[in-house]
C-alpha cells in the first residue's frame, strides 16, 4: 500500500524555453508491481481519452529468418484471445491444434526439403481447408475491433516501428475501462487464430510497398548502410521470411516481449487519474511480471571505406548521401539535429544553394535520425531533369555545402533559428493528445519521458563550434554511403 | 498533512477498486452516463469590419495561436486554358512575396520565430493557415494579412514553382494508386473542370498577371471566413484584425457556372497496363452530394458494406476471411456542390484480382437485396453516436468546422441534429438507399495492373476478365503533353 503512494507521482512538467518562455504540462506517472508503467496527461475539455499502450519491441528485436515478425505479431493481436473472438474456446482450440500440426508438416515438406512431395502437400492443404471451414462456426470475426467501434472508438489502429509497437484507440471518457479490459486480455490471453490467412494479408502489404516507386531501391540502400545491426531490414521484413514464419515463432515472440514490465500505457484527455490507476490495478495488475529482457545486442562497426549503390526504376532520379551517426542521447546528436534543420526546408542552405541560386535541383532535404542504437544523417536532392541534369551532377554540390559547415560552422542567426524552430515545433506537437501519447509513450520506453526535456536543454547549449566539430567528425567519405537512383520505366 | 493526504488517497483507491466487481467480458461492462452537447456555432461567430466573418475561441492551455483564413476560391474556378494555375498559385502566394516584402523575407522571419504559414488550394475552398507562439502573434498577424491581401507573385518564385511542377508532372504515372484515382475520376466525370490536368504547355503559358487577376477576383473580406483558436484575448485579436481589414475593399463576384451533367459511362472492365505484382482496383460509379437528405442513411449503409473497417462486410470477407488484400472496402466520397464517387476498392496480387472483384460485387448485390442485421445496425449507429464528440477534438478544428459549415451554406443546427439523423436510420432505410445509390448494372471496374496474370486469374476465379464485363484498354497520357503514350 505504501509502495503505491510512493510510486504515484504527479509532475508538473515545467518547460523553460529560451524562445517560448515558460509553460507547464501535468504528467502523472504510476508503476504497477508487475512493472507496467502508467503515464497520464489530463486535458479537460471534450470528453474523450486517447488510450495508447506501447511495447518495447520492434523489428530490431528480430533476427535473420524471422524478419517481419514484430509486425506480423501486431496484426495477430487483433485476431482474438481465449475470451475474445470465439464462441467456444475449447472446441476452437482443438481444431487449431490440428491445423497447426498439419501446417507444421506442410512447412517441413515445402521449406525443409528441396523437392517436397507436392501430392502430399496438396492432400494436407485440403485437410487444413476443411478444418478452417469447421473452425469458422466458432469464430467471432474481428470481435475486438467491432467492440471498440461500437463504443465510439476512433483512431483505432496499431503500428510497428524498428523499436516500438503501439496499440491505439480513443474512447469516450466514460469507457476507458473497455480499453483496460481488452488490452490486458490480449497481453495475457492472446490466441493467434487465422494466422495463415493473416500472413497472406501481410504479404499483400509488402507487395503494396514494393509497388510504391523507389521502395525496392531504398530497401537495398538501408540494408547496405546498416550492417551488423538489425536496422538492416525494414519493419515489413523479407518476403521469404514472411512465407516461412511459423505459429511457434509467433508464440515465442509474444511470450518474450508482451509482458507488463516491457510496456507503458498512456492516457491523454478528460479523465480522473485515480480511476485510471484503479482500473489499471484491476485489469493489468494480476498479470505476472515477465523475465527481464536483455537489451538488444548490436553494433555498427566502423565502415572504413566509402560505399556506393546504384539503382534504377519508375521513380524520380535522386541522390542521397548517408552518414553513420551515434544514437539518441549522445552529445553529438544535438548539433547534428540543429544542422539538419539549418540545411533543410525552404529557408535552409540546400534550398538556397541548389534550387534558388544554382537552379540545379527540384527537391532537397536533410535529416538527422539518431534512433535508439544506430543513427543516420542523410542529405538528398533530385536533379532538375528539364535541364538535362542527372543525380550524379549534384553530388559535388551537396559535398560543397557539407564542407562549408566543416570549415566555417553556421551563423549565429541560423543557429538561433534552428533552436527556435525545434522548441516551437515541440510545443506545437503538444496540441494533439495523440501526439503527446506517441511522443511521451515512446520516449518512456527508452530513455524515460523526462529525456524530452533533457534534449531541449541540451539543444539550447549547442554552439557553432559544436556543429563544426560534429560535421568534421561524421561527414567523411569513409563514413558514407552514396545512393544514386535513375529513372527507368518498368522493372 | 502529508500522512492525511496519503490516507485519503489510499481510501479513495480502495473504494474505487471495490466498486469494480470482477468482470470477464466486455459485454458485461456497464458505463456511467456521459452527456455531451455540441457547441453552438453562433456563440463563436463574429461579423468584423468589411463583412469579414470569423469564428474565434480562446484557449490558453498552450502558448500558441492557430489562425486560418478560409477563402471561397479553388481549382474548380480556373479556366481550362489556365489549367495548373491553382497549383502555381498555391506554390507562390507566400514565396512570391508581398508589395513590401520579398517572399524569402516572409519565410525567413516566420521560420526564425518557429512559426508555420501554409497555403492550400482545394476544389472550391482555399486555406491560408498560421501557427505561431502567442508572444509573436502581433508580428505573425502582420505577415499573415500582408500575404493574404498584398501578394506580388514575383517572377523568381514563378520560375522555381513552374520548374517543380514540370518535374512533378513527370511522376504522374509512377504510382499505381495515383494513376487509378486520376483515371477513375476522369472516366466518371468525363472532360470537366473536376478532371482537367495541366501539361507543360499550360504551365509554361501561365503568367504573373494571371495569378494577380485570380487573387483580385476571389480574395476580399466578404469572400473569406476566419477561424482562430489559441492563447489570445478575443477583443484584442478582433481589434488587430479590424485594423488590417479596414483598408481592404470588397468586390462583386460572380462565380463561374460549372456544368453538373456528366457522361453516361459504358459499364465494363477498364484496364490500365502497368508491370507490377498487384492489381489496383476501383469498382463503382458516381455517388451523391452530402446535402442530400439520404446522406446519413448512406453513411450507415456504407459503414456496414465496406466503410466501417474490419466491422464491414467487404473487409471482413476479402481481407480477414480470404487474406486477399491489406486495403479493401468501399467508400462514398463527397465534394461541395457536386456528386462524389462511389467505389469498392482492393489491391491484391495479380492472380486474385478477378476473385477479389467477384467477392466485392457479391457484397454489392447482397446489401441491395437483404435487410442488414440488427447487430450490424447497432454497431454502425453506435459508432457514429459515440464518436460524435470527435468533431470537436480541438478548438481550432471546431472553429474551422463551423467556418466550413457556413461557407457551404449548411444549417446552424447541423451538429445539433446530427445524432438524431443517425438514430433515425432504420434497416429498411438502409436497404432503400442501397438500392437507390448502388447500381451494379452501371458499374465500371477499373484495374491498374499487369494484364497477363490479372486476366489469367486463379483456381477460384479463372479468367478471362471479360467474364466481368466488356474489357476496354485505357492508354495513359504523357503527362507533359496530355497526348496518349504510344
Amino acid at each position: 500500500m505504501k509502495r503505491c503512494f510512493i510510486i504515484l507521482s504527479a509532475v508538473l512538467f515545467l518547460f523553460t524555453l529560451v524562445h517560448a518562455g515558460e509553460f507547464q504540462l501535468d504528467v502523472k506517472e504510476y508503476q504497477l508491481a508487475n512493472g507496467l508503467k502508467l503515464l497520464m496527461v489530463p486535458r479537460p475539455g471534450v470528453p474523450r481519452v486517447v488510450c495508447h499502450i506501447y511495447y518495447k519491441v520492434g523489428s530490431i528485436n528480430e533476427r535473420p529468418g524471422i524478419t517481419g515478425i514484430a509486425h506480423v505479431h501486431e496484426h495477430m493481436m487483433f485476431k482474438g484471445t481465449k475470451i475474445m473472438g470465439v464462441t467456444d474456446y475449447e472446441a476452437d482450440h482443438g481444431l487449431n491444434q490440428k491445423i497447426d500440426e498439419l501446417m507444421k508438416k506442410i512447412y517441413r515438406e515445402k521449406y525443409w526439403k528441396k523437392n517436397g512431395d507436392t501430392h502430399q502437400i496438396a492432400a494436407w492443404e485440403k485437410e487444413v481447408e476443411q478444418l478452417l471451414k469447421e473452425e469458422k462456426k466458432y469464430i467471432i470475426k474481428d470481435h475486438l475491433w467491432e467492440t471498440y467501434m461500437k463504443h465510439g472508438g476512433t483512431g483505432l489502429n496499431a503500428s510497428t516501428s524498428d523499436e516500438v509497437t503501439g496499440y491505439y484507440v480513443t474512447l469516450p471518457s466514460n469507457k476507458v475501462e473497455l480499453q483496460m479490459m481488452l488490452e490486458a486480455d490480449r497481453m495475457i490471453n492472446a490466441y493467434f487464430r487465422e494466422f495463415y490467412s493473416e500472413k497472406d494479408v501481410v504479404m499483400e502489404e509488402r507487395r503494396l510497398s514494393e509497388n510504391s516507386p523507389g521502395y525496392l531501391f531504398n530497401e537495398q540502400v538501408r540494408a547496405a548502410f546498416f550492417i551488423g545491426s538489425p536496422y538492416h531490414w525494414n519493419v515489413i521484413g523479407w518476403m521469404d521470411d514472411l512465407k516461412k514464419m511459423t505459429k511457434e515463432d509467433l508464440v515465442d515472440f509474444h511470450n518474450r516481449y508482451y509482458v507488463p514490465n516491457n510496456a507503458v500505457a498512456i492516457y491523454v484527455g478528460d479523465f480522473d487519474a485515480k480511476m485510471i490507476i484503479s482500473l489499471a490495478e484491476k485489469y493489468f495488475g494480476p498479470i505476472p511480471r515477465g523475465q527481464d529482457i536483455e537489451p538488444i545486442r548490436t553494433s555498427v562497426p566502423a565502415q572504413n571505406c566509402e560505399k556506393r549503390i546504384y539503382g534504377e526504376g519508375p521513380a524520380p532520379p535522386q541522390i542521397a548521401i548517408w552518414f553513420h551517426i551515434p544514437p539518441e542521447g549522445d552529445p553529438d546528436t544535438y548539433p547534428l539535429s540543429l544542422l539538419a534543420s539549418i540545411l533543410s526546408g525552404d529557408t535552409g542552405r540546400l534550398y538556397k544553394s541548389l534550387i534558388k541560386e544554382k537552379d540545379m535541383a527540384s527537391m532537397v532535404s536533410a535529416f538527422s535520425r539518431p534512433q535508439w542504437y544506430a543513427g543516420s544523417f542523410v542529405v538528398s536532392a533530385r536533379p532538375k531533369t528539364e535541364k538535362g541534369l542527372k543525380p550524379d551532377d549534384l553530388e559535388a554540390h551537396l559535398w560543397e555545402e557539407l564542407e562549408k559547415v566543416k570549415k566555417e560552422g553556421v551563423t549565429a542567426e541560423e543557429l538561433q533559428k534552428a533552436k527556435n524552430r525545434y522548441e516551437a515545433s515541440f510545443i506545437m506537437s503538444l496540441q494533439s493528445p495523440t501526439g503527446i501519447a506517441s511522443r511521451f509513450g515512446r520516449a518512456e520506453l527508452h530513455r524515460g519521458w523526462r529525456s524530452l526535456q533533457a534534449d531541449l536543454e541540451a539543444l539550447k547549449k549547442v554552439t557553432s563550434d559544436d556543429i563544426k566539430a560534429a560535421a568534421t567528425k561524421y561527414f567523411v567519405r569513409n563514413n558514407s554511403l552514396t545512393a544514386i537512383y535513375r529513372r527507368s520505366f518498368g522493372r | 498533512m502529508r500522512r492525511k493526504l496519503i490516507v485519503a488517497l489510499l481510501f479513495g483507491l480502495i473504494l474505487t477498486s471495490l466498486a469494480l466487481a470482477q468482470i470477464k467480458r466486455p459485454e458485461e461492462l456497464t458505463f456511467p452516463p456521459l452527456k455531451f452537447e455540441p457547441p453552438d456555432p453562433r456563440q463563436f461567430r463574429l461579423s468584423l469590419t468589411q463583412g469579414l466573418r470569423a469564428y474565434l475561441q480562446e484557449d490558453h492551455s498552450l502558448p500558441l495561436v492557430n489562425l486560418q483564413a478560409i477563402i471561397h476560391c479553388g481549382d474548380l474556378y480556373v479556366p481550362k486554358d489556365k489549367t495548373g494555375l491553382g497549383s502555381l498559385f498555391q506554390q507562390t502566394l507566400i514565396k512570391g512575396g508581398t508589395k513590401t516584402r520579398e517572399g524569402s523575407v516572409v519565410e525567413d522571419r516566420l521560420d526564425f520565430l518557429g512559426a508555420s504559414l501554409n497555403f492550400m488550394m482545394g476544389e472550391r475552398t482555399s486555406i491560408l493557415s498560421l501557427s505561431i507562439l502567442s508572444k509573436d502573434l502581433e508580428e505573425g498577424l502582420e505577415l499573415f494579412f500582408d500575404v493574404l491581401m498584398n501578394p506580388e507573385f514575383r517572377e523568381e518564385s514563378l520560375k522555381i514553382a513552374k520548374g517543380r511542377m514540370i518535374e512533378q508532372l513527370k511522376t504522374a504515372n509512377d504510382a499505381p494508386s495515383a494513376v487509378l484515382s486520376r483515371e477513375y475520376e476522369r472516366l466518371l466525370y468525363g472532360e470537366h473542370p473536376l478532371t482537367y490536368q495541366p501539361t507543360k504547355a499550360t504551365i509554361d503559358a501561365l503568367k504573373r498577371e494571371d495569378l494577380k487577376a485570380f487573387h483580385g477576383q476571389y480574395f476580399f473580406p466578404r469572400n473569406i471566413i476566419l477561424a482562430a483558436a489559441g492563447d489570445f484575448t478575443k477583443k484584442s485579436l478582433i481589434d488587430r484584425i479590424n485594423k488590417y481589414v479596414s483598408r481592404w475593399a470588397n468586390r462583386s463576384l460572380t462565380f463561374p457556372s460549372i456544368p453538373k451533367s456528366f457522361p453516361e459511362v459504358e459499364p465494363g472492365v477498364y484496364f490500365i497496363q502497368k508491370k507490377i505484382n498487384q492489381g489496383y482496383v476501383s469498382i463503382g460509379h458516381l455517388g451523391l452530394e452530402d446535402t442530400n437528405p439520404d446522406y446519413f442513411a448512406v453513411q450507415v449503409m456504407n459503414f456496414i458494406l465496406g466503410g466501417g473497417s474490419f466491422t464491414s462486410r467487404i473487409t471482413s470477407k476479402v481481407r480477414s476471411d480470404e487474406g486477399l488484400a491489406y486495403n479493401t472496402g468501399s467508400r462514398f466520397s463527397y465534394r461541395w456542390g457536386f456528386p462524389g464517387t462511389f467505389s469498392g476498392y482492393v489491391q491484391t496480387k495479380s492472380s486474385t484480382v478477378a476473385y477479389a472483384i467477384s467477392l466485392i460485387l457479391k457484397e454489392f448485390d447482397r446489401i441491395r437485396q437483404e435487410l442488414v442485421s440488427d447487430a450490424e445496425m447497432e454497431t454502425a449507429i453506435n459508432y457514429y453516436l459515440e464518436s460524435f464528440s470527435n468533431f470537436f477534438s480541438s478548438p481550432i478544428a471546431t472553429m474551422a468546422n463551423f467556418a466550413e459549415l457556413e461557407m457551404q451554406g449548411k444549417p446552424w443546427d447541423y451538429y445539433k441534429t446530427y445524432r438524431d439523423k443517425i438514430r433515425n436510420v432504420t434497416k429498411e432505410k438502409v436497404l432503400e438507399v442501397a438500392k437507390k445509390y448502388i447500381h451494379p448494372e452501371k458499374m465500371v471496374i477499373m484495374i491498374v495492373g499487369d494484364w497477363e496474370p490479372c486476366n489469367q486469374g486463379d483456381a477460384k476465379f479463372p479468367g478471362p476478365l471479360s467474364k466481368l464485363g466488356q474489357v476496354h484498354e485505357i492508354t495513359l497520357r504523357d503527362p507533359l503533353t496530355g497526348e496518349p503514350i504510344k
